[in-house]
């Protein structure tokens, strides 16, 4: 594999997730292809979000996937910036509608002293 | 100087942060049971625990990935959810036993009821956490822990045939009860091996903001912290031997084991002993509830970290808290911590290479290890570590099952 090639199993799929400033938001859960027999076949996204659980490990990752909300997040390859130790992409999070877990909780931890806001 | 210092007080840290509550019971009811004859196990597991700690702590100063992305990344989405299942029920009753350990050291100090003193240690530990920066809550539990050197104080006082732990440093088989004999091997590799040290180590070496600088720094925390850690670990089988072997004593409840420093050393041995225990337990305790919490949010990609406040990862702090609830329920039940410290160590050694596996493989990648990859030397000692490994997590339940626990 040369250094402009990736290995979309190997350094994209279950890779972190990174925003642009570096903030964790969710993992590769699975990756949308587009084209393939005949063609040339093309990664068009990034799909997030325990919705996409049951597609990677049967009747056990859909058990999973609805103890964690089910909720489904679709990133464009364009967003995507770099791919190193983890996948970096170009806009913040909330922009794209990851992390919400943690914005969502986050006022109610900011209500004990300490938190640390 | 003061990088002198400051390396000097890690490993003070990770020396008094070696010894758990499985460590206490295994080593001092090993050396009740077989006198010194496991011994050479304990090197054994020392040895492991720094080869695979040094490497998780390298993976996670280079390329900043604690022990569950490398998980996720290399077993692939399905093998690493049930990995994670597993390492969440033996982190739970890990930490439920540290728990009681805490609670019954509190007890033994004070007098007070064990019920109320549950409440008062759970309680205690998340204020603790909630209130204390992640380099403090290691200096504490770890400078506390330094307490149970009274043990190798007290080995030495107890004056053992020399000779006789010398023996006991080469591997041998006894004359009979060889498959309690063998339990009790498993077990000690289990004490040592925990998962939840591996999980801890690279997770925290992030919360400390390691970077490839931090590689020396690494290398001597997991080499010298956890090799005179082990030292601790000969003190207290030293102890259980020449203190309880061919009494019919077998240390059931963790007051026995200060017993171990009490009867050389007096009263003064005795508040020594149960500081350390409390000190040690109450450590692991936080490292337990951490892994368990850094692993769910490793797993699913959520911000994680101490060093990120609570405001900065919320479902992480969510879930620490949670465990320390649900670990209350388990405490609560009046289940006996000992007992819950065997099961726990035993389980946690059939998911050992679910653990081990993937920290050899992202240590070897090109890609972003570069020139810090494993060398010859991290990858002999790894496979050779991987096959001890394997065999101790396919015999482990088997042993349990025809020892009765060890209470054959």
């Amino acid at each position: 594999l040369s250094s402009s090639q990736i290995d979309i199993g190997l350094q994209v799929l279950d890779r972190q997730l990174l925003d642009r400033n570096g903030r964790r938001c969710g993992k590769v859960d699975d990756v949308a292809i587009e084209g393939g027999a005949g063609g040339a076949p093309e990664v068009v996204a990034i799909l997030v979000g325990p919705g996409y659980w049951p597609q990677r490990a049967g009747l056990i990752g859909k058990l999973a996937g609805w103890i964690g909300g089910g909720r489904r997040v679709r990133v464009d390859w364009s967003d995507v910036r770099k791919i190193d130790s983890a996948v970096e992409l170009k806009r913040e999070a909330t922009e794209l509608g990851l992390g919400r877990g943690d914005d969502r909780l986050r006022p109610y931890v900011d209500k004990i002293p300490g938190a640390g806001r | 100087v003061s990088k002198v210092l400051g390396l000097a007080l890690g490993i003070l840290a990770a020396i008094g942060g070696f010894v758990d509550i499985g460590d206490l019971v295994f080593n001092v009811s090993a050396g009740a049971t077989f006198g010194y004859q496991l011994m050479w196990v304990i090197p054994i597991g020392v040895v492991g625990i720094i080869v695979y700690s040094e490497m998780c702590g390298r993976v996670a100063a280079v390329s900043g990935k604690a022990v569950f992305d490398a998980i996720r990344e290399r077993l692939g989405f399905a093998p690493a959810l049930g990995a994670l299942v597993a390492s969440e029920v033996v982190n739970l009753m890990t930490l439920a036993a540290e728990i009681g350990g805490v609670a019954i050291a509190l007890q033994l100090l004070s007098g007070l009821p064990y019920r109320w003193l549950i409440v008062l240690a759970i309680v205690g530990l998340a204020v603790i956490i909630w209130t204390t920066s992640f380099d403090w809550l290691e200096r504490i539990f770890g400078y506390g822990g330094l307490c149970l050197l009274v043990f190798a104080v007290a080995a030495v006082k107890l004056a053992p045939d020399w000779g006789k732990v010398g023996n006991g440093l080469l591997p041998h088989l006894p004359q009979n009860n060889k498959l309690l004999y063998a339990y009790f091997v498993i077990g000690l590799l289990g004490a040592a091996l925990t998962p939840y040290e591996v999980y801890f180590y690279s997770s925290g070496g992030i919360e400390d903001r390691w970077s490839p600088k931090d590689i020396g720094l690494n290398r001597a925390n997991a080499i010298i912290g956890y090799g005179l850690g082990g030292f601790l670990s000969f003190a207290l089988m030293i102890s259980g031997a020449a203190l309880f072997l061919g009494h019919g004593i077998s240390p059931e409840h963790l007051g026995t084991i200060a017993l171990g420093a009490e009867n050389p050393l007096g009263r003064i041995g005795l508040l020594f002993a149960l500081v350390g225990i409390l000190f040690a337990v109450g450590g692991a305790s936080i490292d337990t509830v951490f892994s368990g919490a850094y692993n769910l949010a490793q797993f699913c990609g959520w911000e994680w970290g101490r060093y990120r406040q609570p405001h900065g990862a919320p479902r992480f702090t969510l879930t620490w808290l949670v465990l320390l609830v649900l670990a209350l329920a388990i405490v609560s039940t009046g289940v006996d911590p000992v007992m819950l410290t065997e099961y726990a160590v035993i389980f946690s050694v059939v998911a050992l290479p679910l653990t081990y596996i993937p920290i050899l493989l992202v240590a070897n990648d090109r890609t972003y290890m570069g020139r810090y990859r494993n060398r010859r030397l991290a990858n002999g000692f790894g496979l050779l570590y991987l096959v001890v490994i394997m065999v101790v997590a396919l015999t482990a339940v088997p042993l349990m099952l025809l020892t009765n626990v060890g209470q054959d």
